[in-house]
């Protein structure tokens, strides 16, 4: 920007403050954050203010909420604390899909930032093998991994973000080809830069925004995945997770709902939260689409 | 049922007595014929032929198309297929009378032949079980159409061999089997029999569809015109299928615990362990004595006294289980005794023979770590590894639970031994020497599932099991079997925690229902369903 | 636009070419990660069966060719498939392509019904959010759509199954079509009809979010573009504008998602086909890897390539109709 255009445009704010302009005009992407907010707050109190160790036996089996104040949100088949459970999985959820979705990402970015740069063969072979793994169902992938890797929360999490790469490998890969012929690329390679530092540092800032969005939809599904397999008793059962919770409060869903239903009314919320965040987000990164 | 009855019964069921609630005086209802039953199966077993796999799965179904020589009823054994039966003095040779004028189901004859070939080609060489038993079979002699006399190299107490029958003993016919790939034989999926109903149709996944035999031997019977057995997995849509009226049984508790407490509360269900007095199952916590920690019989105890096996009773089995007393159920008649050691909850006990064992609590707040392999058999399996952990936990040993799909258990425990402690539950088949010794006994061959493959061996017992299985006079017999079981709860090889039957739950509208020993692999000639 | 038939079957053979290499790949990956997971078939088997002795292990073992090396078993099961001989289920005791056939058109009527409900509601309902966007109507869209789609399959599922046939008892609580009840014509049709409302409920309301967002958004991009202006400014009726002009390159991104989920829903189907007892292969395909059932497995995972080429090439002449600036080569 030169000084002569400063002087005839009006001062643009801060970038934060256009992103934050941006994104509160979608009034469910600020619904979004809000119980974003909450449940991260959830899950970093969680062994604070509520009794210690969710997986321990807090109190008579079955008590139905609001009767014991020990126990607010009532205990589940072998007396636990629900509320507990319901904060401790907060962090479970959110560990699961931050770190799936890190995992995710960082492959697709990989994969689809050489194919997208290097083109050729590069390109075919990465993108035959993206075609492989986008052809065979997802979940069932899953259910194999987790079968050769037993049920342990690490595996799961890993196995959820290797199933869950090859969107983000095919967008990254999109941006790539279209940002490769620039100019400022060509000006960095006319000036010897490694190819590395082009992928890294040039093209991949620029192709990032519809990585950032797209990352609220792997997090939301990872945490949809998590409670699938927990439903098909194949969660892990040393951690409080909402998944296993509905999974085992399924049994009693006749004589004892809530033991199901405050779970999963957690899971709904959070990927609601996540996804109209994601929505906020595009809107914000995005500023084509302005109304 | 009255309400009064229904709860003096649930109240025995609750105290532990394993009362049924399910059989009640219907003398004087009138018998309706025809009408479709649909039954649920948890599970499905893919071979339809009970002479090769033998699993109460198959029975279920194929108990009513393909019948045993012989049965058991309340009453003591009952004949079916065959009428009489002796054996020689020096126990080498059994002889056995045929029923006449029973066709297969495509009007073929039941003759010795058909005995002869299923007795040496399937029971003998193919049926898991059954070629352990039938080892010593050298031959099956056909003197006339309606005798077979089988020749054995070494005595066959004639007792084990009627044992066995109603398991053990389906005959296949004949001349839809010679000549083929038995295990590939199409008949295996679309069975041939003599029994009251008639296969239809198997859709994988779905139902097997029977339906009534015309030409069945017992004269007027059966009741019903048809049977489909639904493929349920979820035991919540189960119990949702039998709310709807869509499915009218629901056997070795198709549904969840806690729903099987609310139809027993229901008007329209009968809710009992009747008819399952062949199958109760011990909830275990197995141990693998390769590890030291696990191989020192002071901290098996505390464990013991760290599991409040009450509380999991009510908890988790509802109340529908008693407390395990050895490797021989309550239910195993004259075996059984229950001057046993036992292990009451008591933490503070417990943590004190964990110190004195030398595994005080240390740093990180625990005494050490274990790695448990739960049986994934679902919902109160699972619970019941849970809670283990749960009460593991208040006396200072973390356990942290491995989760597999159930080719992944039996590999970890019985073939890679990648455990510290595991469980399951196992079943009691009347009699000790065929099933929970297996538990104890050493030498078993690698890799077998619910076998000892836990490491742990004591000639003591070893020696012990031996001599039971040979003594013929049934008094001593009993008194080994009560010493066994008093050295099983001394040792601690496995607990057997909890003793559970099964249960099932059945619609009001259906009669003459588990009135046999074996009621859900018997051939329900008599059964019948308001309509 | 016309299409000639020669660069459609050049078109099509080039994708068949192209995705040769890919099955291949999909087939020999799939069968080493599934020997990798710890027991076989005949673990599952004699599971199911409640144990049996070691001899009968060893044999069935031998029988089913599992004591031979991993290579001999994979080169058996290639050269065999080379010939689309799928071989032998040991868990169905049937041949594979039996049991597949029996599976497919329950999974095929489940997909096609939940998909083109998710799809036509999807776009229906995202247009009219990106007509009125920001609006309370949008909010109200936007949102209820994803509530569906964030709640668990199975949660939804269950609470269908409790309302619609314990509660009310409209609907059968599953399978696909009441037994022992012989209906044949239409009675037949609408007794498998009635059976399949629930999943494809449960379904399509899950799927119907991917298709309203990505409507909406791509109404909203198109309905900023020059032509769209000029047709407005030129006094084109909202109706006939919607229709003619935006919907048309609305639908593009639209199209290609419905082409890419095709494999997802089948992963997604496992879980209601499992409440729902319906048999298809999503619940097929879990109790293959459950049961080690390697052949039925590669068997499902074949098939879905197979299906995943053939949308593909029906989603690109879909596309090429949608957009005539596209030409098939």
């Amino acid at each position: 920007m030169t000084l002569a255009d400063a002087q005839i445009a009006p001062p643009e704010p801060p970038r934060y403050v256009m992103f934050w302009r941006r994104y509160k005009r979608n009034r469910a992407a600020l619904l979004g954050l809000v119980l974003f907010a909450v449940v991260v707050l959830m899950a970093l109190s969680a062994g604070f203010i509520d009794p210690g160790d969710p997986l321990r036996r807090a109190g008579a089996p079955l008590t139905p909420p609001f009767v014991n104040w020990e126990t607010p949100l009532g205990t589940d088949q072998l007396g636990r604390d629900v509320l507990s459970g319901v904060f401790y999985g907060a962090r479970i959820s959110l560990l699961i899909g931050v770190v799936a979705t890190l995992v995710a990402i960082v492959i697709g970015v990989v994969i689809g930032a050489l194919a997208g740069y290097f083109g050729g063969w590069v390109d075919d072979v990465l993108m035959r093998v993206t075609e492989a793994f986008q052809t065979i169902p997802n979940f069932v992938l899953l259910l194999a991994l987790v079968a050769i890797m037993g049920s342990k929360i690490e595996w799961i999490t890993l196995a959820i973000g290797i199933v869950s790469w090859t969107a983000p490998a095919r967008m990254v890969r999109a941006e790539f080809m279209s940002l490769r012929g620039r100019e400022f690329v060509d000006a960095a390679r006319n000036l010897g830069v490694s190819n590395t530092s082009i992928i890294f540092r040039e093209i991949l800032p620029n192709a990032l925004p519809p990585i950032v969005v797209y990352a609220s939809v792997i997090m939301a599904l990872s945490i949809l995945m998590e409670s699938a397999l927990a439903f098909l008793a194949l969660g892990d059962p040393n951690y409080a997770s909402w998944g296993n919770m509905i999974g085992q409060g399924r049994a009693v869903l006749r004589s004892a709902p809530y033991c199901a239903v405050i779970p999963g009314i957690a899971i709904i919320l959070t990927v609601l939260s996540f996804s109209l965040l994601g929505e906020g987000l595009n809107d914000a990164l995005n500023p084509r689409q302005k109304k | 049922m009255t309400s009064k009855m229904k709860q003096a019964g649930l109240a025995l069921a609750m105290t532990g007595a394993l009362s049924s609630v399910a059989l009640t005086a219907r003398a004087e209802e009138e018998v309706q014929k025809g009408g479709t039953a649909v039954i649920h199966m948890i599970s499905e077993q893919r071979i339809l032929n009970p002479g090769l796999r033998a699993s109460t799965g198959v029975y279920n179904i194929t108990g009513k198309i393909m019948e045993p020589l012989i049965d058991k009823s309340y009453d003591g054994y009952e004949p079916v297929l065959a009428t009489e039966w002796s054996g020689s003095e020096d126990g080498k040779t059994i002889t056995l009378k045929l029923r006449e004028g029973v066709n297969w189901h495509d009007g073929e004859p039941f003759t010795c032949d058909d005995v002869a070939f299923s007795a040496i080609e399937l029971w003998k060489k193919l049926l898991n079980y059954s070629s352990a038993l039938q080892a010593n079979l050298e031959s099956v002699d056909c003197p006339d159409p309606h005798t077979a006399v089988f020749n054995y190299s070494k005595p066959m107490p004639i007792e084990l061999f009627v044992a066995a029958m109603p398991d053990l003993g389906h005959p296949v016919p004949k001349h839809l089997y010679e000549g083929t790939d038995i295990l590939k034989n199409e008949y295996n999926t679309a069975p041939v029999g003599t029994g009251p109903f008639k296969f239809v149709e198997y859709q994988r996944g779905q139902y097997v569809l029977a339906e009534k035999n015309e030409d069945y031997w017992r004269e007027g019977f059966p009741y019903l015109d048809r049977i489909v057995w639904r493929f349920i997995k979820d035991k919540s849509a189960a119990a949702a299928a039998l709310e709807a009226g869509e499915v009218q049984e629901s056997g070795f508790i198709g549904v969840s615990m806690a729903d099987v407490d609310r139809f027993s509360k229901d008007d329209q269900f009968d809710v009992g362990t009747m008819g399952y007095e062949n199958n109760v199952a011990h909830s275990t916590v197995e141990f693998n004595h390769r590890n030291p920690i696990m191989a020192d019989l002071k901290v098996r105890q505390a464990m013991y006294h760290g599991l409040d096996i009450d509380y999991a009773i009510q908890t988790i089995m509802h109340g529908f289980a008693k407390p395990g007393r050895g490797p021989v159920p309550s239910a195993g008649g004259i075996n059984y005794t229950d001057d046993v050691p036992t292990y009451d909850y008591d933490p503070e006990l417990a943590k004190k023979l964990l110190d004195e064992a030398g595994y005080p609590v240390k740093d990180d707040g625990y005494r050490f770590h274990l790695r448990h392999r739960p049986a994934p058999w679902g919902e109160y399996t699972q619970l019941w590894a849970e809670y283990y952990a749960q009460a593991m936990k208040e006396i200072g040993i973390d356990v942290e639970i491995l989760t597999n799909d159930a080719p992944g258990f039996l590999n970890g425990v019985y073939r890679d031994h990648d455990f510290d402690t595991a469980n399951g539950w196992h079943q009691f088949r009347s009699d000790p020497a065929v099933s929970t010794m297996v538990w104890l006994r050493s030498g078993q061959p690698e890799g077998t599932p619910w076998t000892n493959q836990f490491g742990w061996k004591s000639d003591e017992i070893d020696t012990m099991i031996d001599e039971a299985a040979s003594e013929l006079d049934v008094e001593k017999r009993a008194a080994m079997y009560h010493e066994i079981q008093a050295k099983a709860m001394e040792e601690l090889p496995v607990f057997f925690a909890i003793e559970h039957p099964f249960i099932s739950v059945t619609s009001k509208k259906l009669h003459n229902h588990h009135n046999t020993p074996r009621w859900n692999s018997s051939s329900w000639y008599d059964l019948w369903i308001e309509h | 636009m016309t299409l000639r038939m020669p660069p459609i079957l050049t078109y099509a053979l080039r994708r068949l070419v192209q995705a040769i290499p890919v099955v291949i790949l999909i087939m020999i990956g799939t069968f080493l990660l599934l020997k990798l997971a710890p027991g076989d078939t005949v673990d599952a088997l004699v599971g199911d069966m409640g144990g049996a002795d070691a001899a009968f292990i060893a044999r069935l073992r031998a029988e089913y060719g599992l004591d031979q090396p991993i290579w001999v078993q994979l080169w058996r099961y290639m050269t065999k498939l080379a010939t689309f001989d799928f071989g032998w289920s040991f868990v169905y005791e049937q041949p594979v392509s039996t049991v597949l056939m029996e599976r497919l058109g329950t999974t095929l009527l489940l997909m096609a019904a939940s998909l083109s409900i998710a799809f036509t509601a999807g776009i229906a309902l995202g247009a009219i959010a990106a007509r009125r966007a920001y609006s309370a109507t949008d909010n109200l869209i936007s949102v209820l759509g994803l509530v569906f789609y964030a709640t668990p399959s199975f949660f939804l599922s269950l609470m269908l199954m409790l309302v619609f046939s314990v509660k009310l008892g409209w609907l059968p609580v599953g399978g696909i079509k009441t037994i022992a009840a012989f209906y044949t014509g239409w009675d037949h049709v609408w007794d498998v009809a009635r059976h399949l409302i629930m999943p494809t409920a449960a379904l399509s309301l899950i799927y119907l979010a991917f298709y309203l967002r990505l409507m909406r958004a791509s109404v909203m991009e198109v309905a900023d573009l020059d032509y769209v202006r000029t047709a407005r400014a030129k006094g084109a009726k909202e109706g006939r504008l919607m229709i003619h002009h935006i919907m048309r390159n609305a639908l593009l991104p639209v199209v290609t998602l419905l082409g890419l989920q095709f494999s997802t829903v089948l992963g997604g189907s496992i879980v209601v086909e499992t409440i729902f007892t319906l048999p298809g292969l999503g619940q097929l395909a879990y109790q293959s890897v459950v049961q080690r059932d390697m052949n039925t497995l590669m068997g499902i995972i074949f098939l879905c390539a197979i299906i995943v080429v053939v949308v593909n090439f029906l989603t690109d002449l879909l596309y090429a109709r949608l957009d005539s600036r596209i030409e098939l080569a």
